[in-house]
């Protein structure tokens, strides 16, 4: 209950900072919707012309990327810290401060900055949803609500919980190489059917970095796909699994910054 | 009662290793390297009783940071063993934290962009601080930090000395009874350096916080500190009064002594034999120099009033910085860097 009130408290204070620059703010609005705009004009221009690809129609492609923003902008809307924690928290020593404050330091890091513009997309999903639903013969009545939110949580969590581990990598090395970058971009390749992916690609996305959770099986059980019931319960259990990793990742990194200081 | 904070041979060993030159260099040292130890905090033990103000100063390198991150929490000792608050500060770090305030002066706790009083109240929320105790302290703050002037300002458009004063104001917010500071007064203006020292003398003596303090100021001490602990090379070297450590220290004492007329600089001479230096400043005015094992400066000062005289007697004091450049230069106090120094506390 006391973290949930400071993270609103974090959430409100740094809403605040936002809005004092207005034009910046504004700008990265606009720029975020145009993006979203965009990734559903290519999907159109990618799928428009095929009737069924792999047993997936359009619509339901379209459907699919629709309900794949909600996870997503969530994610994006805590992750911010993640993409600066190596440069601004271990090499600027701000961490330091993180340590003294009797928070949980992953509170602190994933609760201190939002990048609120991602609510942007969210809004953008409910739209596609909304616009598609009927056409692939989904009904938006509450049980489908209630398990899109369980679905947009566990998704948005199981991304949280990949790249938290790897950015804790940064506790004991910096990331010169960049590995974040690409991994970031796969994300995208799970929201769309795994099954126009060749099996190898499949293999990763579901076992390895299991992009594929956060967006395309929960959305193929939606659908009503073959199969596709074991997977929709498989989700809380990768989630589960993935979250424990990352945790314990992080608190090993925690502990090595505290040995080494740096 | 029990100390607040005690430390029992406390090490710190950093491991570090010499990087190769070059691409080849980099490549080489991926699978082979030459680690070196370094020890940044070598055995240091003490303890600080309730309400005390320490400072801690010693020069660049000599461990004081890495010192003040193990008493906070965040290093962890390679040996030894701190109790601070009754905690062991990097167990049991997140409820240790709500026991201490910690400043870094060269670093603000304060959230950039935002208002100082929205930091105020995040930190409200962060310590759990109830409505009407914050507000208390923060209108006690006020009046001598002036506070209220920039409270709504960002944290960015503040000047150096008013976001020392906020950030000061920010780690005492929970009341904590142990303050660390890390260089408070770096960079500032005697105004605001007085505002800060006035500020903490208050806080120490209304609610008796227990102050640890690194500064390389040497009046931070001399206006706040009853104790100070010079550390270098990682070691204790002086811990104790500062009067103490000057006494220690001046192995020469100088006494000015102006004459009445010319004639009397005869009578001054004869004490020249008596291991005493004496120097000619002008016609009327000569500094006597002597070693305070010999002579006796208040003998000294009896007999040159019966005996000669004089307008005016001066004992010139030695500066602190001169006291303190001495040892760290290593002209003073290396040599008995292992045992106890004289003087210095049990």
């Amino acid at each position: 209950m006391r973290t949930l009130s400071l993270i609103w408290q974090y959430f409100v204070q740094y809403s605040k900072v936002r809005l004092a620059y207005r034009g910046d703010f504004l700008t990265s609005v606009i720029t975020t919707m145009f993006g979203a705009v965009a990734g559903i004009a290519a999907v159109y221009l990618i799928f428009h012309r095929a009737p069924l690809i792999h047993g997936w129609s359009f619509d339901e492609i379209l459907f699919l990327y629709g309900f794949g923003l909600l996870p997503l902008s969530l994610f994006n809307l805590l992750s911010i810290n993640l993409y600066f924690f190596s440069e601004v928290y271990i090499v600027q020593g701000k961490f330091d401060r993180v340590l003294l404050r009797p928070v949980h330091t992953l509170v602190q890091i994933l609760f201190e900055q939002f990048r609120i513009e991602a609510l942007g997309d969210t809004a953008l999903g409910l739209a596609v949803l909304w616009a598609t639903a009927p056409k692939v013969g989904i009904a938006l009545d509450l049980r489908f609500w209630l398990l899109a939110i369980v679905f947009t949580v566990l998704g948005a969590t199981l991304y949280l919980a990949i790249f938290l581990s790897l950015t804790a990598v940064s506790f004991w090395m910096e990331d010169r190489v960049g590995i974040i970058p690409p991994i970031y971009n796969m994300m995208a390749f799970g929201r769309y059917p795994l099954d126009i992916y060749g099996t190898p690609i499949k293999l990763m996305l579901s076992w390895v970095i299991p992009f594929g959770f956060a967006g395309f099986y929960p959305v193929a059980y939606l659908l009503g796909k073959e199969g596709m019931l074991l997977f929709a319960w498989l989700l809380p259990v990768v989630t589960a699994c993935f979250l424990a990793l990352a945790v314990l990742v992080w608190n090993r990194g925690v502990r090595n910054y505290s040995s080494t200081g740096s | 009662m029990p100390p607040v904070v005690e430390v029992e041979n406390l090490v710190k060993d950093f491991r570090t290793f010499d990087r190769r030159e070059g691409v080849w260099g980099a490549i080489q040292d991926l699978y082979s390297r030459r680690y070196r130890n370094f020890r940044a905090v070598d055995n240091v033990s003490f303890s600080i009783g309730q309400g005390e103000m320490v400072g801690y100063i010693g020069p660049n390198g000599a461990g004081k940071s890495t010192s003040i991150k193990m008493l906070t929490g965040i290093l962890v000792p390679s040996s030894g063993r701190i109790a601070a608050n009754g905690f062991s500060p990097w167990r049991e770090r997140t409820r240790y934290a709500r026991t201490i305030g910690v400043v870094f002066g060269q670093r603000t706790q304060l959230w950039w962009d935002i208002g100082v009083v929205e930091s105020f109240r995040l930190l409200q929320k962060i310590y759990e601080i109830p409505q009407a105790e914050y507000e208390h302290r923060l209108s006690k703050f006020d009046e001598v930090l002036e506070l209220k002037r920039y409270l709504h300002t960002p944290v960015r458009k503040l000047s150096l000395g008013e976001r020392m004063r906020c950030d000061v104001a920010a780690a005492l917010l929970h009341n904590p009874p142990l303050l660390f500071l890390d260089e408070p007064t770096i960079g500032l203006d005697i105004v605001a350096k007085e505002s800060i020292r006035t500020f903490l003398k208050e806080v120490n003596r209304e609610n008796g916080t227990t102050m640890l303090l690194t500064t390389h100021d040497l009046s931070d001490i001399e206006e706040l500190c009853h104790r100070l602990m010079i550390i270098d090379h990682g070691r204790v070297l002086y811990d104790g009064g500062l009067p103490e450590l000057k006494r220690m220290l001046w192995e020469e004492s100088t006494l000015k002594v102006d004459l009445r007329d010319r004639d009397q600089a005869a009578q001054l001479a004869v004490f020249s034999m008596e291991g005493v230096g004496v120097e000619r400043v002008d016609e009327l005015s000569y500094r006597l120099r002597f070693r305070r094992e010999e002579v006796q400066p208040a003998e000294l000062i009896r007999r040159i009033v019966n005996e000669v005289q004089v307008l005016d007697l001066t004992m010139e004091e030695q500066p602190i910085e001169e006291v303190v450049r001495r040892i760290y230069t290593g002209e003073a106090l290396h040599d008995d860097a292992h045992g106890t120094p004289e003087n210095a506390r049990p």
